[in-house]
């Protein structure tokens, strides 16, 4: 498999052997990213070799900076990162759980056990833990005007746990805004339809949701406006600039007339496309104090920009291919790839259109647009990574309220599902269980207590009380989580604290794969640094 | 003028593309050095057309290529990937604005700037207190050379340049090591474009934005290894993003990528598909190929005049990035009108008037062979410029000695060539001469197009140290050794006389035939090697689609070929 791939000159250790590197592997890895877990986890700051910084407190960007070497851990990172990519959390919980997992398995197999036994108790208890998340999880009516503030929630519990309280509330309002904005009944919400834009500023940090676009250029004519009301937006892909591509092969024979007439009859056809657009503008804009503006996916060049901005049409070129997709939706009308048989209602409207400089970088503001389904989140923070780790941030509660959206249900929080469903394994599922696969239950149902205990380290609180303290909320009925400040037990829901459904279920599913695989391995490969060349 | 946008990808091309830029920077600040040589001040190159102007947020004015480069995170060794223009303030690590809880900090060990670096930042610091130059620090110039020549591990620690923070790209996330980076499928495994390239678009964009009128991209590329995955993938996004912007393309490798363990027959295979693949993937996404790397550069004839070490990137990279820059002079010469040539340049094309000529007309062969003369002989009058031609030689691998094709087609660059008398000869003697060589030549080919400048090769401080005894102060070839040294560096010699050429020809076929027949044999026809292949991300229609683009690249430079493979 994959990990013979990665490194063809391994060393074959064996079976035992392998079975211990493969938890201290997995150890390894969750004593690294387990002081990351929650709202009062850890933020790493990574320092590079010519003293570049990188921040973060999310396992995923964490993993991907890190220089990992074990091919054990190679495999548990990218299941972590591929939990990530699918369900946009977790990665985390991913981590210490197959973590766990292994710490709980390496008890039984130094007693004798074989790892078989475990593995086959492991997969009784995923399938046993799944059916219960349905049953526990939290279903929410979507519809067509979601429960804003569920969802609201959701996105305030996964934005709290990678900035400062103030901050992620601030954020809370804009990705959810942000996600409704976007959403149309009946379709898959694309995330991709809300621009997240960044300004580099020293003294200031601060988001806010356009409602628009917000594109990273400006017009490239010192005599376009740079702020404009009123106008009509026309979205294209059409090249502007004379290109020689027609020219004959044999020009270097051909005498200078043929040249310039050569050139002349092309420039004259990228002349007659701006004229077209000219004449839609004048038909639109005529006797009005309307404007025009031409966004445009190809290039526009000095002549046309003349001709252009002559007509007073602002123009910009080279538009990111994303964004004729998001300005169709934000402004309306349609992105058009040609100027022939051009309409008004190719063209969509905008209330304000404005420039903002900084040093050589150009913002173009394109705002007070009517009904948009494309928006733009705009972060402004001191230095790259700072951005960045918002950036981040903001990612992360834009899939969790898409999520919620989509799973069209939630879950409680605050360690109270991984108790509940921890106490649920050991009292009900435990006993049906024939023979030692009941440890393989009971390995798994412990491991799941990793979450609360290690969100419960990260409070500086006592483990082992705050676990007593929930075990036995949850066997008279009360489904609890713990605090972050004081480790009582708290109701979740009075609280708001939810996680996604998709991302729970996702980490339940492949921790225990993962886990298996590591268990079950006849062999390990080791990297064979001896075989290295040097560099 | 019309504006060039350079792309590098991989470790090596970024070696070339070091000291591609070391050199723009020698030209500028040779040209604008009072005390400097006549022949640097009126260079009629136009810089812009390499160089974007820009300012940072506090107003201060910049100067910086239009370049994209693709890199390991890491690569970077001591420099940081943002640069130091464009930074306000140092960020420190002190400032978490998003966090109030608690922050732990991990340091890499941080990268020890080498004597060089040191020198580069004295220099700023020095001028940055005083507003002038004040002489150089404790550094000397020596052991700046010294140091270079006994260690450079990463690209930048003999680069002099500064670049825009959009320029370096890092790529991380992989968890290879850059040991194991060495195939097509790996590259194409550890950085997923659909995911990560986005980032990489966007910041080709930047610079094309700003272009009025781009006329190409000049791409380096290091396929030696995963990177031509990476590079296979950009360029496909830049022909469908950019179509009408040609693209030139340079595969660039060091002899050492040809010494990767071979010990089996599967690595045989393996390499041998990586090959094949890579240029087949690389050449359908761009105009006109050139492959630049020979598996021993010390011992070509290229490097008749040169010492090499074949072991350090350093070394070969020199040679190739200065026919880079021989060959891409005419694109930012600064015409004179269509018929008049200035008496400084002369032969100005665009990358797409280069790109018809030699590519697009005859048998439309897109893989050319580039030839380089350093340094270019002087032009004695008995010999007329044939000396200069015998002096080319290839540093394309896998081509075809002596090849007689009589539909050749030829671009070729000479400058700061001098004559016989000692001075540099004049651009119109200098055509004149190289004309009539030709046309002594036997065997001739059908076109070939002359540029000619005044200026030649300046060599900055952090060059290599790769001139033999017997190259001159001024890149002269001498008559007589100098004694007592081995080896000449930046402090002997100044400039260097240059010719470099791109011929499309049919000498080329060995290296596009092997690709050719590797690709056939074990990836068309055989089946051994399938599972390999699979992993790659290539089925068999696909394979045999590039066999079909390779065939035909071999059937219009040789009409009677392939009856043989085409039997079975
Ligand atoms: N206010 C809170 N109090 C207690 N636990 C919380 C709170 N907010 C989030 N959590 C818990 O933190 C965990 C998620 O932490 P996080 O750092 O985002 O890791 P992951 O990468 O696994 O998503 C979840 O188990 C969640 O229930
Ligand atoms: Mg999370």
């Amino acid at each position: 498999m994959s990990l013979r791939v990665l490194n063809p000159n391994a060393e074959v250790l064996n079976k035992s052997a392998a079975l211990h590197m493969n938890i201290n592997a997995a150890k390894g890895l969750q004593d690294v990213l387990k002081s990351n877990l929650g709202p009062k986890g850890t933020i790493k700051m990574l320092v590079g070799g010519a003293g570049d910084i990188k921040l973060t407190k999310d396992g995923n960007t964490l993993l991907k900076e890190m220089q990992i070497q074990n091919p054990t851990a190679i495999m548990i990172a990218r299941t972590a990162v591929a939990q990530d990519d699918t369900s946009g959390d977790g990665t985390t919980s991913t981590v210490i759980f197959i973590g766990e997992l292994m710490k709980q398995s390496e008890r039984y197999i130094d007693e004798g056990m074989h790892p078989r036994v475990l593995v086959d108790g492991f997969e009784i208890a995923k399938r046993a833990t799944l059916q219960f998340l349905d049953k526990f999880k939290t279903p929410i009516v979507v519809g067509d005007e979601p429960d804003r503030e569920i969802l609201k929630m959701v996105a305030r519990t996964t934005l709290r746990t990678k900035l400062y309280e103030a901050l992620a509330d601030q954020l809370t309002d804009i990705v959810v805004n942000a996600v409704l904005c976007i959403r149309k009944p009946e379709e898959a919400i694309d995330l991709f339809m809300v621009e997240i834009m960044h300004m580099r500023h020293k003294f200031d940090v601060d988001t806010r949701l356009v409602e628009g676009l917000v594109l990273d250029h400006g017009s490239r004519h010192p005599d376009m406006k740079r702020r404009a009301e009123n106008c009509y937006i026309l979205t294209s892909n059409v090249s502007l600039e004379y290109d020689k591509s027609e020219i004959n092969a044999g020009f270097f024979y051909s005498n200078a007339e043929q040249r310039e007439a050569m050139v002349a009859a092309e420039r004259r056809q990228v002349d007659e496309r701006v004229q077209k657009i000219i004449e839609l503008k004048n038909k639109v804009c005529a006797g009005t104090d309307k404007n025009f503006v031409v966004i445009n996916q190809k290039g526009i060049d000095p002549p046309s920009l003349d001709l252009l901005a002559r007509e007073g049409i602002i123009a910009l070129r080279r538009a990111k291919r994303r964004n004729m997709e998001r300005l169709v939706l934000a402004c309306g009308g349609e992105a058009v790839n040609s100027v022939e048989n051009l309409t008004p209602d190719c063209l969509g409207w905008a209330g304000l259109v404005y420039e903002h400089v900084l040093g050589e970088e150009k913002y173009t503001f394109v705002e007070n647009v009517k009904n948009p389904h494309s928006c733009t989140i705009l972060i402004k923070g001191p230095n790259d990574h700072t951005i960045a780790q918002i950036k981040d941030a903001v990612r992360d509660g834009l899939r969790a309220v898409k999520n919620t959206i989509e799973d069209e249900s939630v879950v409680m929080g605050a360690g109270s599902f991984e108790v509940a469903a921890r106490q649920y394994l050991v009292n009900e599922v435990k006993k049906t269980v024939q023979g030692r696969a009941q440890l393989g239950v009971e390995a798994f149902a412990d491991a799941l207590l990793v979450v609360p205990k290690t969100l419960a380290e990260n409070s500086g609180l006592d483990t082992q009380d705050v676990l007593i303290a929930l075990k036995g909320a949850h066997d008279r009925g009360n489904v609890v989580g713990l605090s972050q400040h004081t480790g009582e037990p708290i109701d979740p829901q009075m609280e708001g604290i939810f996680d996604n459904y998709s991302v729970k279920r996702q980490i339940i599913n492949s921790g225990p794969v993962i886990a298996s695989q590591l268990l079950l391995v006849d062999e390990v490969i080791r990297a064979g640094r001896n075989m290295r060349k040097p560099t | 003028m019309r504006e060039l946008v350079t792309v590098q990808v991989g470790e090596f091309a970024n070696f070339v593309g070091s000291h591609f830029w070391n050199f723009q920077d020698e030209l500028i600040g040779l040209a604008a050095d009072p005390l400097g040589d006549a022949v640097f001040k009126n260079q009629h190159l136009n810089m812009d057309v390499l160089y974007r102007s820009g300012e940072t947020q506090q107003g201060v004015l910049t100067y910086t290529p239009r370049l994209v480069s693709v890199g390991f995170k890491g690569g970077l060794g001591s420099v940081s990937a943002r640069g130091t223009l464009y930074n306000d303030d140092v960020d420190t690590p002190s400032d978490t604005v998003t966090w109030r809880g608690s922050v732990a900090t991990h340091y890499t060990e941080p990268c020890k700037k080498n004597l060089f670096l040191q020198s580069l930042s004295e220099e700023e610091q020095e001028n940055l207190v005083d507003g002038k130059n004040s002489g150089r620090g404790e550094i000397e110039d020596k052991d700046i050379i010294e140091c270079l020549e006994s260690d450079v591990t990463f690209w930048t620690d003999f680069s002099k340049v500064h670049y825009h923070p959009q320029s370096l790209y890092q790529f991380v996330g992989s968890w290879v090591d850059a040991q194991e980076f060495d195939n097509y499928g790996i590259g194409k495994e550890s950085f997923s474009w659909s995911l990560q390239g986005e980032d990489i678009d966007e910041r080709l964009r930047f610079f094309v934005e700003e272009c009025d009128h781009i006329q190409g991209f000049q791409f380096i590329v290091d396929d030696s290894g995963g990177f031509s995955a990476v590079a296979g993938d950009f360029l496909e996004s830049v022909a469908d993003e950019y179509s009408n912007t040609p693209v030139l393309l340079y595969s660039v490798r060091s002899p050492s990528s040809s010494n990767v363990l071979r010990e089996n027959k599967k690595q045989i295979i393996s390499r041998d598909l990586h090959d094949a693949i890579s240029f087949a993937r690389l050449s359908s996404f761009c105009q006109l190929y050139v492959p630049v790397g020979l598996p021993s550069l010390n011992r070509s004839k290229a490097a008749t005049h040169l010492c090499i070490d074949d072991q350090k990137p350093y070394h070969c990279s020199a040679v190739y990035a200065a026919a880079l820059h021989s060959i891409g002079l005419p694109f930012r010469m600064e015409a004179q009108g269509p018929t008049t040539d200035s008496c400084y340049v002369s032969g100005a094309v665009h990358v797409n008037d280069m790109v018809r000529m030699l590519a697009g007309q005859g048998r439309q062969n897109m893989v050319a062979i580039l030839d380089v003369a350093m340094p270019a002989p002087t032009l004695l009058e008995k010999h007329l410029g044939q000396s200069l031609l015998g002096s080319l030689q290839p540093l394309t691998p896998e081509v075809k000695e002596d090849a007689e094709d009589l539909l050749a087609l030829e671009s070729m660059t000479a400058h700061g060539v001098f004559e016989s008398g000692g001075d540099r000869a004049s651009v119109s003697e200098l055509k004149d001469q190289i004309s009539a060589a030709y046309e002594g030549e036997t065997v001739r080919p059908m076109l070939c197009h002359l540029s000619a400048a005044q200026c030649p090769l300046p060599v900055p401080l952090p060059f290599p140290s790769i001139f033999g005894n017997l190259v001159g102060q001024h890149g002269q070839l001498l008559a007589t050794p100098i004694s007592g040294v081995s080896t000449r560096g930046s402090l002997d010699v100044y400039s260097i006389p240059m010719a470099a050429r791109l011929r499309s020809s049919n000498a080329v076929l060995p290296f596009i035939e092997r690709r050719l027949t590797n690709l056939l044999r074990h990836g068309v026809q055989g089946s051994s090697a399938t599972p390999l292949l699979r992993s790659w991300g290539f089925g068999r229609e696909e394979l045999e689609d590039m066999g079909e683009s390779l065939s035909k690249m071999v059937l219009a430079l040789n009409p009677h070929s392939l009856s043989s493979s085409d039997s079975d």
